[in-house]
Protein backbone atom coordinates (compact mmCIF):
# COMPACT_ATOMS: atom_id res chain seq x y z
CA UNK A 1 0.00 0.00 0.00
CA UNK A 2 0.97 3.96 -0.70
CA UNK A 3 -0.89 5.62 1.53
CA UNK A 4 0.00 6.67 4.75
CA UNK A 5 -2.35 8.27 7.55
CA UNK A 6 -1.15 11.86 8.74
CA UNK A 7 -2.58 13.21 11.75
CA UNK A 8 -2.54 17.02 12.15
CA UNK A 9 -2.31 17.60 16.29
CA UNK A 10 -2.76 21.12 16.78
CA UNK A 11 -6.15 20.76 14.75
CA UNK A 12 -7.71 18.25 16.72
CA UNK A 13 -6.23 15.61 15.72
CA UNK A 14 -7.93 15.54 12.76
CA UNK A 15 -6.69 12.28 10.17
CA UNK A 16 -6.12 12.43 6.61
CA UNK A 17 -4.86 9.32 4.19
CA UNK A 18 -2.53 10.45 1.73
CA UNK A 19 -0.42 8.98 -0.92
CA UNK A 20 2.91 8.22 -0.19
CA UNK A 21 4.21 9.32 -3.74
CA UNK A 22 2.81 12.73 -3.67
CA UNK A 23 4.11 15.50 -1.85
CA UNK A 24 2.45 15.98 1.73
CA UNK A 25 1.46 19.78 0.91
CA UNK A 26 -0.83 18.78 -2.57
CA UNK A 27 -2.11 15.84 -0.79
CA UNK A 28 -3.52 17.76 2.31
CA UNK A 29 -4.56 20.95 0.82
CA UNK A 30 -6.56 18.52 -1.99
CA UNK A 31 -8.19 17.73 1.22
CA UNK A 32 -9.22 21.22 2.22
CA UNK A 33 -6.29 21.62 5.10
CA UNK A 34 -5.37 25.22 4.63
CA UNK A 35 -1.14 25.60 5.08
CA UNK A 36 1.00 27.73 4.29
CA UNK A 37 3.21 27.56 0.88
CA UNK A 38 5.61 30.07 -1.19
CA UNK A 39 8.16 28.60 -3.23
CA UNK A 40 6.81 24.99 -3.95
CA UNK A 41 10.22 23.55 -4.41
CA UNK A 42 11.39 22.95 -1.19
CA UNK A 43 13.66 26.20 -1.30
CA UNK A 44 11.75 29.03 0.89
CA UNK A 45 10.73 27.53 4.40
CA UNK A 46 7.02 28.98 4.13
CA UNK A 47 5.50 25.75 4.41
CA UNK A 48 7.69 24.38 7.14
CA UNK A 49 5.61 22.07 9.73
CA UNK A 50 7.18 19.94 12.59
CA UNK A 51 7.24 16.24 12.86
CA UNK A 52 6.37 15.02 16.51
CA UNK A 53 5.91 11.18 14.85
CA UNK A 54 6.75 9.24 11.79
CA UNK A 55 9.30 9.43 9.37
CA UNK A 56 9.28 11.61 5.98
CA UNK A 57 11.63 11.59 2.95
CA UNK A 58 12.30 15.29 2.33
CA UNK A 59 15.40 14.91 0.06
CA UNK A 60 14.42 17.31 -1.89
CA UNK A 61 14.44 20.32 0.48
CA UNK A 62 17.48 22.66 0.78
CA UNK A 63 15.58 25.17 3.21
CA UNK A 64 16.35 24.01 6.44
CA UNK A 65 19.48 23.70 8.32
CA UNK A 66 20.43 20.72 10.10
CA UNK A 67 19.63 22.34 13.67
CA UNK A 68 16.00 22.63 12.31
CA UNK A 69 15.95 19.31 10.76
CA UNK A 70 16.94 17.84 14.20
CA UNK A 71 13.92 20.16 15.86
CA UNK A 72 12.01 18.24 13.38
CA UNK A 73 11.07 20.43 10.49
CA UNK A 74 9.71 19.63 7.80
CA UNK A 75 9.20 20.89 4.34
CA UNK A 76 5.90 19.84 3.24
CA UNK A 77 6.00 21.13 -0.15
CA UNK A 78 8.20 18.45 -1.14
CA UNK A 79 8.28 15.86 1.50
CA UNK A 80 6.85 12.12 1.10
CA UNK A 81 5.73 10.16 4.39
CA UNK A 82 7.21 6.90 4.48
CA UNK A 83 5.14 5.92 7.75
CA UNK A 84 2.23 7.26 9.19
CA UNK A 85 3.15 10.89 10.52
CA UNK A 86 1.99 13.26 13.44
CA UNK A 87 2.65 17.05 12.74
CA UNK A 88 2.22 20.49 14.10
CA UNK A 89 1.51 22.54 11.33
CA UNK A 90 0.90 26.57 10.72
CA UNK A 91 3.30 29.04 12.12
CA UNK A 92 1.96 27.98 15.87
CA UNK A 93 4.87 24.79 14.77
CA UNK A 94 7.35 27.64 13.91
CA UNK A 95 8.36 28.38 17.64
CA UNK A 96 11.93 27.05 16.63
CA UNK A 97 11.79 27.61 12.97
CA UNK A 98 13.55 31.10 13.51
CA UNK A 99 16.42 32.63 15.73
CA UNK A 100 18.20 35.50 16.23
CA UNK A 101 21.44 34.38 14.08
CA UNK A 102 23.84 36.55 16.08
CA UNK A 103 22.38 35.96 19.63
CA UNK A 104 21.93 32.51 18.53
CA UNK A 105 24.80 31.00 16.35
CA UNK A 106 24.95 27.68 14.69
CA UNK A 107 27.89 24.98 15.24
CA UNK A 108 29.11 23.67 12.17
CA UNK A 109 27.31 20.41 12.40
CA UNK A 110 24.01 22.59 12.29
CA UNK A 111 24.97 24.27 9.10
CA UNK A 112 22.74 23.45 5.84
CA UNK A 113 23.71 20.16 4.21
CA UNK A 114 25.75 21.28 1.55
CA UNK A 115 28.12 23.13 3.89
CA UNK A 116 27.73 21.30 7.08
CA UNK A 117 30.95 19.58 9.18
CA UNK A 118 30.61 16.28 10.56
CA UNK A 119 29.92 16.43 14.21
CA UNK A 120 33.04 15.02 15.98
CA UNK A 121 33.33 11.74 17.95
CA UNK A 122 33.42 13.03 21.55
CA UNK A 123 36.71 11.45 22.59
CA UNK B 1 2.30 67.38 -31.81
CA UNK B 2 2.26 67.63 -28.23
CA UNK B 3 4.79 65.82 -26.34
CA UNK B 4 4.17 63.42 -24.43
CA UNK B 5 5.11 60.44 -23.05
CA UNK B 6 4.91 59.07 -19.50
CA UNK B 7 7.24 60.78 -17.07
CA UNK B 8 9.44 63.97 -17.51
CA UNK B 9 11.83 65.49 -19.71
CA UNK B 10 14.65 65.91 -16.99
CA UNK B 11 15.21 65.37 -13.57
CA UNK B 12 14.38 69.48 -12.75
CA UNK B 13 11.30 68.72 -14.50
CA UNK B 14 10.65 65.84 -12.36
CA UNK B 15 10.84 67.82 -9.10
CA UNK B 16 8.12 70.18 -10.13
CA UNK B 17 5.35 67.49 -10.23
CA UNK B 18 2.59 67.90 -8.25
CA UNK B 19 2.21 66.37 -5.03
CA UNK B 20 1.61 62.97 -4.85
CA UNK B 21 -1.49 62.06 -3.28
CA UNK B 22 -2.01 58.40 -3.42
CA UNK B 23 0.42 55.81 -2.20
CA UNK B 24 0.88 52.36 -3.28
CA UNK B 25 2.46 49.59 -1.08
CA UNK B 26 2.63 45.93 -0.75
CA UNK B 27 1.27 44.19 2.31
CA UNK B 28 2.24 40.78 3.28
CA UNK B 29 0.58 37.53 4.81
CA UNK B 30 3.13 35.27 3.59
CA UNK B 31 5.46 33.82 6.89
CA UNK B 32 2.44 35.99 9.06
CA UNK B 33 0.35 32.79 10.13
CA UNK B 34 -2.41 34.53 8.50
CA UNK B 35 -4.55 32.52 5.46
CA UNK B 36 -4.92 35.23 3.19
CA UNK B 37 -3.15 36.40 -0.13
CA UNK B 38 -0.41 39.96 0.09
CA UNK B 39 -2.15 42.61 -1.45
CA UNK B 40 -1.46 45.68 -2.94
CA UNK B 41 -2.80 48.63 -0.57
CA UNK B 42 -3.99 51.83 -2.00
CA UNK B 43 -3.52 55.01 0.44
CA UNK B 44 -4.91 58.06 0.56
CA UNK B 45 -2.10 61.16 1.11
CA UNK B 46 -4.39 64.19 0.27
CA UNK B 47 -4.26 66.12 3.75
CA UNK B 48 -7.57 67.91 2.68
CA UNK B 49 -9.12 64.42 2.79
CA UNK B 50 -11.50 62.68 5.25
CA UNK B 51 -10.04 59.32 4.78
CA UNK B 52 -6.30 61.11 5.03
CA UNK B 53 -3.45 58.41 6.02
CA UNK B 54 -5.75 55.57 5.59
CA UNK B 55 -5.40 52.68 3.61
CA UNK B 56 -8.62 53.08 0.82
CA UNK B 57 -8.34 50.24 -1.21
CA UNK B 58 -6.61 46.93 -1.20
CA UNK B 59 -5.95 44.75 -3.98
CA UNK B 60 -5.65 41.24 -3.60
CA UNK B 61 -3.34 38.60 -5.36
CA UNK B 62 -5.11 35.49 -6.34
CA UNK B 63 -2.61 33.32 -4.66
CA UNK B 64 -1.25 32.68 -1.10
CA UNK B 65 2.43 32.79 -0.27
CA UNK B 66 3.42 34.81 -2.85
CA UNK B 67 5.92 37.52 -0.89
CA UNK B 68 5.40 40.70 -2.48
CA UNK B 69 8.66 42.47 -2.47
CA UNK B 70 9.42 44.66 -4.74
CA UNK B 71 7.76 46.30 -7.83
CA UNK B 72 7.79 48.85 -10.79
CA UNK B 73 6.58 50.74 -13.74
CA UNK B 74 5.55 49.34 -17.19
CA UNK B 75 6.64 52.39 -18.29
CA UNK B 76 8.97 55.65 -16.79
CA UNK B 77 10.65 58.71 -18.39
CA UNK B 78 12.77 56.25 -20.10
CA UNK B 79 10.12 57.06 -22.87
CA UNK B 80 9.40 60.44 -22.08
CA UNK B 81 9.20 61.27 -25.72
CA UNK B 82 7.34 57.94 -26.82
CA UNK B 83 3.25 59.54 -27.08
CA UNK B 84 2.23 55.97 -27.50
CA UNK B 85 3.30 54.88 -23.95
CA UNK B 86 1.72 55.28 -20.51
CA UNK B 87 2.85 54.60 -16.89
CA UNK B 88 -0.42 52.75 -16.51
CA UNK B 89 0.67 49.15 -14.98
CA UNK B 90 2.70 48.31 -11.89
CA UNK B 91 4.46 44.71 -12.03
CA UNK B 92 4.52 43.36 -8.69
CA UNK B 93 5.96 40.10 -8.42
CA UNK B 94 6.11 37.61 -5.58
CA UNK B 95 9.33 36.33 -4.74
CA UNK B 96 8.55 33.29 -3.48
CA UNK B 97 5.65 32.13 -6.10
CA UNK B 98 7.72 34.13 -8.87
CA UNK B 99 4.30 34.94 -10.19
CA UNK B 100 4.03 38.90 -11.68
CA UNK B 101 1.10 40.78 -11.05
CA UNK B 102 0.66 43.32 -13.76
CA UNK B 103 -2.00 45.84 -11.98
CA UNK B 104 -4.01 48.72 -13.85
CA UNK B 105 -3.25 51.55 -11.74
CA UNK B 106 -4.09 54.08 -13.98
CA UNK B 107 -8.06 53.64 -15.44
CA UNK B 108 -8.64 54.56 -11.63
CA UNK B 109 -5.86 54.81 -9.71
CA UNK B 110 -7.74 54.89 -5.84
CA UNK B 111 -8.82 51.50 -7.07
CA UNK B 112 -6.37 49.14 -9.19
CA UNK B 113 -7.15 46.02 -10.81
CA UNK B 114 -5.72 43.03 -11.53
CA UNK B 115 -4.78 42.95 -15.41
CA UNK B 116 -2.88 40.22 -15.87
CA UNK B 117 -0.78 37.35 -14.19
CA UNK B 118 2.22 35.51 -15.40
CA UNK B 119 2.36 32.13 -13.81
CA UNK B 120 5.56 31.87 -11.67
CA UNK B 121 6.30 28.14 -13.29
CA UNK B 122 5.53 29.77 -17.33
CA UNK B 123 8.59 32.21 -16.40
CA UNK B 124 10.83 29.26 -14.51
CA UNK B 125 9.79 26.77 -17.88
CA UNK B 126 10.31 29.16 -20.78
CA UNK B 127 13.61 31.07 -18.82
CA UNK B 128 14.61 28.69 -16.05
CA UNK B 129 14.60 31.51 -14.03
CA UNK B 130 12.96 32.12 -10.48
CA UNK B 131 12.35 34.78 -7.37
CA UNK B 132 12.09 37.85 -9.15
CA UNK B 133 13.27 41.19 -7.67
CA UNK B 134 13.72 44.56 -9.47
CA UNK B 135 11.36 45.79 -12.04
CA UNK B 136 12.78 48.27 -14.24
CA UNK B 137 11.96 49.49 -17.68
CA UNK B 138 13.75 49.91 -20.75
CA UNK B 139 12.24 52.16 -23.05
CA UNK B 140 9.00 50.47 -24.10
CA UNK B 141 10.59 47.21 -22.24
CA UNK B 142 10.96 45.73 -19.06
CA UNK B 143 13.90 44.07 -17.53
CA UNK B 144 13.56 42.10 -14.08
CA UNK B 145 16.66 40.91 -11.80
CA UNK B 146 15.43 36.98 -11.41
CA UNK B 147 17.53 35.63 -7.99
CA UNK B 148 17.46 32.53 -8.87
CA UNK B 149 17.48 29.90 -11.52
CA UNK B 150 13.93 27.39 -11.52
CA UNK B 151 15.32 25.20 -8.32
CA UNK B 152 16.30 28.71 -6.23
CA UNK B 153 19.98 28.24 -7.14
CA UNK B 154 22.24 31.85 -7.99
CA UNK B 155 23.40 33.44 -9.60
CA UNK B 156 19.67 33.56 -11.52
CA UNK B 157 19.55 36.38 -14.44
CA UNK B 158 17.20 39.09 -16.16
CA UNK B 159 13.92 38.68 -17.22
CA UNK B 160 13.49 40.59 -20.59
CA UNK B 161 9.32 41.20 -21.10
CA UNK B 162 7.85 43.04 -24.15
CA UNK B 163 5.46 46.17 -23.51
CA UNK B 164 2.58 43.73 -23.44
CA UNK B 165 3.99 41.87 -21.00
CA UNK B 166 5.00 38.88 -23.41
CA UNK B 167 8.11 36.46 -22.01
CA UNK B 168 10.81 36.97 -24.27
CA UNK B 169 13.36 35.13 -22.63
CA UNK B 170 16.66 36.05 -20.74
CA UNK B 171 17.37 39.63 -21.34
CA UNK B 172 21.54 39.21 -20.70
CA UNK B 173 23.68 37.37 -23.40
CA UNK B 174 25.65 35.89 -20.36
CA UNK B 175 26.38 36.52 -16.65
CA UNK B 176 30.01 35.79 -17.08
CA UNK B 177 31.28 35.07 -13.59
CA UNK B 178 28.83 36.68 -11.24
CA UNK B 179 27.72 34.75 -8.68
CA UNK B 180 24.83 36.05 -6.94
CA UNK B 181 22.09 38.89 -8.26
CA UNK B 182 19.89 41.39 -6.70
CA UNK B 183 19.20 44.99 -7.43
CA UNK B 184 20.33 46.68 -10.76
CA UNK B 185 20.18 50.27 -12.52
CA UNK B 186 21.54 51.79 -15.39
CA UNK B 187 23.14 55.12 -16.72
CA UNK B 188 23.00 54.43 -20.59
CA UNK B 189 25.05 57.80 -21.81
CA UNK B 190 27.73 55.44 -20.10
CA UNK B 191 26.71 52.69 -21.66
CA UNK B 192 27.13 50.86 -18.00
CA UNK B 193 24.79 48.54 -15.82
CA UNK B 194 25.47 48.09 -12.20
CA UNK B 195 24.40 44.41 -10.62
CA UNK B 196 24.85 44.08 -6.99
CA UNK B 197 24.44 40.78 -4.58
CA UNK B 198 22.52 39.23 -2.34
CA UNK B 199 22.25 35.12 -2.52
CA UNK B 200 20.83 32.71 -3.76
CA UNK B 201 16.86 32.52 -2.86
CA UNK B 202 17.37 29.08 -1.14
CA UNK B 203 20.11 30.45 0.93
CA UNK B 204 18.00 33.91 1.88
CA UNK B 205 14.41 32.54 1.30
CA UNK B 206 14.50 30.75 4.75
CA UNK B 207 16.27 33.28 7.03
CA UNK B 208 19.69 34.15 7.64
CA UNK B 209 22.40 32.07 8.94
CA UNK B 210 25.00 34.25 9.73
CA UNK B 211 27.79 31.37 9.46
CA UNK B 212 26.66 31.52 5.88
CA UNK B 213 28.20 34.48 5.04
CA UNK B 214 31.60 33.14 5.88
CA UNK B 215 31.20 29.94 3.74
CA UNK B 216 30.50 32.87 1.31
CA UNK B 217 26.73 32.52 0.42
CA UNK B 218 26.64 35.88 0.43
CA UNK B 219 27.40 38.66 -2.06
CA UNK B 220 30.55 40.88 -1.68
CA UNK B 221 30.65 42.04 -5.10
CA UNK B 222 28.88 44.47 -7.78
CA UNK B 223 29.18 44.16 -11.34
CA UNK B 224 29.55 46.78 -14.13
CA UNK B 225 28.25 45.76 -17.35
CA UNK B 226 28.24 46.65 -20.83
CA UNK B 227 24.36 47.48 -21.14
CA UNK B 228 24.43 47.06 -25.22
CA UNK B 229 25.75 44.35 -24.98
CA UNK B 230 24.08 42.92 -22.39
CA UNK B 231 27.39 41.26 -21.14
CA UNK B 232 28.92 42.15 -17.58
CA UNK B 233 32.72 43.54 -17.96
CA UNK B 234 33.98 44.24 -14.67
CA UNK B 235 33.50 43.11 -11.29
CA UNK B 236 34.55 45.07 -7.58
CA UNK B 237 35.49 42.83 -5.47
CA UNK B 238 34.16 45.22 -2.40
CA UNK B 239 35.26 42.53 0.20
CA UNK B 240 34.57 43.40 4.05
CA UNK B 241 33.54 46.47 3.58
CA UNK B 242 31.32 45.44 1.03
CA UNK B 243 29.46 42.30 2.50
CA UNK B 244 25.69 42.02 1.35
CA UNK B 245 25.67 44.98 -1.61
CA UNK B 246 21.92 45.84 -1.28
CA UNK B 247 20.31 48.92 -3.21
CA UNK B 248 22.10 49.95 -6.35
CA UNK B 249 21.31 54.29 -6.88
CA UNK B 250 22.49 55.74 -9.47
CA UNK B 251 22.60 59.75 -10.04
CA UNK B 252 19.67 60.39 -11.81
CA UNK B 253 21.25 62.82 -14.01
CA UNK B 254 21.56 61.05 -17.29
CA UNK B 255 25.41 62.26 -18.26
CA UNK B 256 26.86 61.71 -14.43
CA UNK B 257 28.64 58.30 -13.64
CA UNK B 258 28.21 58.60 -10.15
CA UNK B 259 26.92 55.57 -8.50
CA UNK B 260 26.13 54.10 -4.60
CA UNK B 261 25.62 50.91 -3.47
CA UNK B 262 24.40 49.88 0.56
CA UNK B 263 26.49 47.17 1.71
CA UNK B 264 23.93 45.70 4.30
CA UNK B 265 25.85 43.65 6.60
CA UNK B 266 29.33 46.07 6.47
CA UNK B 267 26.81 48.52 6.70
CA UNK B 268 28.67 50.88 4.67
CA UNK B 269 27.77 52.80 1.64
CA UNK B 270 30.15 52.36 -1.38
CA UNK B 271 30.42 54.37 -3.96
CA UNK B 272 31.74 54.99 -7.79
CA UNK B 273 32.39 56.60 -10.63
CA UNK B 274 34.30 56.87 -14.20
CA UNK B 275 37.55 58.77 -13.81
CA UNK B 276 39.19 61.03 -16.47
CA UNK B 277 40.71 57.57 -17.84
CA UNK B 278 37.29 56.34 -18.19
CA UNK B 279 38.23 53.84 -15.52
CA UNK B 280 35.58 52.73 -12.74
CA UNK B 281 36.64 53.12 -9.25
CA UNK B 282 34.55 52.55 -6.25
CA UNK B 283 35.55 53.51 -2.38
CA UNK B 284 33.73 53.38 0.69
CA UNK B 285 32.50 57.10 1.78
CA UNK B 286 30.26 56.22 4.66
CA UNK B 287 31.01 53.45 7.66
CA UNK B 288 28.06 53.26 9.99
CA UNK B 289 29.78 51.79 13.66
CA UNK B 290 28.05 48.70 15.09
CA UNK B 291 26.71 49.61 18.79
CA UNK B 292 26.57 47.82 21.69
CA UNK B 293 23.73 45.95 23.17
CA UNK B 294 23.17 44.92 26.44
CA UNK B 295 21.58 41.27 25.17
CA UNK B 296 24.20 40.73 22.68
CA UNK B 297 27.42 39.15 22.95
CA UNK B 298 28.64 41.36 19.63
CA UNK B 299 27.99 44.92 18.68
CA UNK B 300 24.82 45.28 16.85
CA UNK B 301 25.64 46.01 12.73
CA UNK B 302 23.17 48.46 11.30
CA UNK B 303 21.99 46.40 8.24
CA UNK B 304 21.90 49.03 5.89
CA UNK B 305 18.46 47.66 3.93
CA UNK B 306 17.98 50.62 1.32
CA UNK B 307 19.44 53.41 0.25
CA UNK B 308 18.21 55.91 -1.91
CA UNK B 309 19.00 59.31 -3.79
CA UNK B 310 16.99 62.06 -4.08
CA UNK B 311 15.65 63.73 -7.30
CA UNK B 312 18.67 66.09 -7.65
CA UNK B 313 21.22 63.94 -6.38
CA UNK B 314 21.96 66.28 -3.49
CA UNK B 315 20.82 63.89 -0.43
CA UNK B 316 21.41 60.64 0.02
CA UNK B 317 19.43 58.59 2.37
CA UNK B 318 19.43 55.32 3.97
CA UNK B 319 18.16 53.14 7.03
CA UNK B 320 19.77 50.99 9.48
CA UNK B 321 16.96 48.49 9.99
CA UNK B 322 18.74 46.81 12.89
CA UNK B 323 19.71 49.90 14.79
CA UNK B 324 16.67 52.10 13.80
CA UNK B 325 17.93 55.03 12.19
CA UNK B 326 17.57 57.01 9.08
CA UNK B 327 19.83 58.91 7.79
CA UNK B 328 20.39 61.58 5.15
CA UNK B 329 23.87 62.90 3.61
CA UNK B 330 24.39 66.28 1.63
CA UNK B 331 26.60 64.15 -1.19
CA UNK B 332 26.60 67.25 -3.17
CA UNK B 333 30.48 66.15 -3.40
CA UNK B 334 29.91 62.59 -3.73
CA UNK B 335 33.46 61.34 -2.31
CA UNK B 336 32.64 63.43 1.21
CA UNK B 337 29.49 63.30 2.19
CA UNK B 338 28.10 65.49 4.95
CA UNK B 339 25.94 64.10 7.71
CA UNK B 340 22.45 66.23 7.40
CA UNK B 341 20.00 64.29 9.33
CA UNK B 342 18.72 61.19 11.74
CA UNK B 343 15.48 59.98 12.90
CA UNK B 344 14.74 57.06 14.58
CA UNK B 345 11.75 54.70 14.12
CA UNK B 346 12.12 51.14 15.97
CA UNK B 347 14.97 48.95 15.71
CA UNK B 348 17.05 47.02 18.48
CA UNK B 349 18.49 49.57 20.22
CA UNK B 350 15.70 50.84 21.79
CA UNK B 351 15.64 54.83 20.70
CA UNK B 352 12.09 55.00 19.08
CA UNK B 353 10.06 52.17 20.80
CA UNK B 354 7.06 54.05 19.99
CA UNK B 355 6.85 56.71 17.32
CA UNK B 356 3.17 58.94 16.80
CA UNK B 357 1.69 57.00 19.70
CA UNK B 358 1.99 52.98 18.34
CA UNK B 359 4.38 50.89 18.92
CA UNK B 360 6.83 50.01 15.98
CA UNK B 361 8.33 46.23 15.57
CA UNK B 362 10.75 46.51 13.11
CA UNK B 363 12.88 49.26 12.12
CA UNK B 364 13.30 51.45 9.13
CA UNK B 365 13.74 49.82 6.01
CA UNK B 366 11.84 50.53 2.30
CA UNK B 367 11.83 54.19 1.96
CA UNK B 368 10.76 56.30 -0.81
CA UNK B 369 10.97 59.95 -1.22
CA UNK B 370 8.81 62.29 -3.23
CA UNK B 371 9.76 63.96 -6.52
CA UNK B 372 10.27 67.73 -4.98
CA UNK B 373 12.33 66.05 -2.12
CA UNK B 374 10.46 66.84 0.87
CA UNK B 375 8.53 64.49 1.66
CA UNK B 376 9.91 60.52 2.88
CA UNK B 377 8.01 57.65 3.04
CA UNK B 378 9.36 54.80 5.41
CA UNK B 379 8.25 51.22 6.13
CA UNK B 380 9.71 49.04 8.56
CA UNK B 381 9.33 44.86 7.58
CA UNK B 382 12.11 43.93 5.67
CA UNK B 383 11.72 40.25 4.54
CA UNK B 384 8.81 37.70 5.81
CA UNK B 385 11.17 34.84 7.00
CA UNK B 386 13.94 37.60 8.50
CA UNK B 387 11.38 39.93 10.43
CA UNK B 388 10.61 36.34 12.28
CA UNK B 389 14.43 35.83 13.01
CA UNK B 390 15.16 39.98 14.39
CA UNK B 391 11.65 41.27 15.32
CA UNK B 392 9.41 37.92 16.06
CA UNK B 393 6.61 40.76 17.48
CA UNK B 394 6.06 41.61 13.79
CA UNK B 395 3.83 38.49 13.55
CA UNK B 396 1.21 40.31 16.06
CA UNK B 397 1.80 43.72 15.77
CA UNK B 398 2.63 44.36 11.71
CA UNK B 399 4.45 46.92 9.84
CA UNK B 400 3.87 50.29 9.79
CA UNK B 401 4.14 53.23 7.38
CA UNK B 402 5.21 56.92 8.49
CA UNK B 403 6.23 60.18 7.11
CA UNK B 404 9.42 61.68 7.36
CA UNK B 405 9.67 65.48 6.81
CA UNK B 406 13.03 66.39 4.73
CA UNK B 407 14.94 69.87 4.99
CA UNK B 408 15.96 70.20 1.50
CA UNK B 409 17.39 73.60 2.01
CA UNK B 410 19.99 73.13 5.27
CA UNK B 411 19.31 69.41 5.53
CA UNK B 412 17.21 67.63 8.25
CA UNK B 413 14.44 65.73 9.16
CA UNK B 414 11.79 65.22 11.27
CA UNK B 415 8.89 62.72 11.57
CA UNK B 416 5.42 63.82 10.60
CA UNK B 417 3.06 63.73 13.39
CA UNK B 418 0.10 63.88 11.32
CA UNK B 419 1.02 60.74 9.14
CA UNK B 420 0.48 57.05 10.20
CA UNK B 421 -0.65 53.66 8.37
CA UNK B 422 -0.92 51.16 10.92
CA UNK B 423 -0.60 47.90 9.09
CA UNK B 424 -1.30 46.22 12.37
CA UNK B 425 -4.98 47.09 12.39
CA UNK B 426 -5.57 45.58 9.13
CA UNK B 427 -9.31 43.94 8.42
CA UNK B 428 -7.31 40.60 7.93
CA UNK B 429 -5.32 41.19 10.58
CA UNK B 430 -1.81 42.39 11.05
CA UNK B 431 0.38 42.72 7.84
CA UNK B 432 3.31 44.03 6.57
CA UNK B 433 4.31 46.61 4.54
CA UNK B 434 7.19 47.22 1.89
CA UNK B 435 7.83 49.12 -1.15
CA UNK B 436 6.33 52.46 -1.70
CA UNK B 437 5.40 54.19 -5.74
CA UNK B 438 3.21 57.04 -6.32
CA UNK B 439 1.17 57.32 -9.23
CA UNK B 440 3.36 59.90 -10.77
CA UNK B 441 6.86 58.04 -10.69
CA UNK B 442 9.40 58.18 -7.58
CA UNK B 443 12.88 58.92 -6.89
CA UNK B 444 13.61 54.99 -7.58
CA UNK B 445 11.22 54.13 -10.53
CA UNK B 446 12.78 56.91 -13.19
CA UNK B 447 15.50 56.49 -15.35
CA UNK B 448 16.66 59.20 -18.32
CA UNK B 449 18.40 57.86 -21.20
Amino acid sequence: MNTAIITISNRDNARYHVDSRKPLLDSLRAQGVDLPYGCKYGGCITCAAKLILGEVNQKPQVALNNRQINDGYVILCVARALTDCTFDIGVESHDKLYRNPFLDPLAPHELKADIAQPLEPET
Amino acid sequence: MECCGPGYASPAEAMKAPKEKLLYTIAIYTGTGIQKPDYLATIDNDSDSPTYSQVISRLEMPGIGDELHHMGWNACSSCNNDASMQRKYLIVPGVRSSTLHIVDCATDPRNPTLFKVIEGSDIKTKTNLSAPHTVHCLGSEIIISMLGDAQGNAPGGYLHLDKNFQILGRWENSMGDIKFGYDFWYQPRHNIMVSSEWAAPNTFMPGFDLEEVGHLKYGREIHFWDFKEKVPKQTMYLGEDGLIPLEVRFHHDPDSSHGFVGAALSANIIHWWKDKNSEWQWEKIIDVDNEPHPEWPIPVPGVISVILLSIDDKFLYFCNWLHGDIRQYDITDPHNPKFTGQVWVGGLLGKAPEVNGVKITGGPQMIQLSLDGQRLYVTTSLFSTWDNQFYPEIRTNGGVMLQVDCDTENGGMKINENFLVNFGEEPNGPSRCHETRYPGGDCTSDIWI
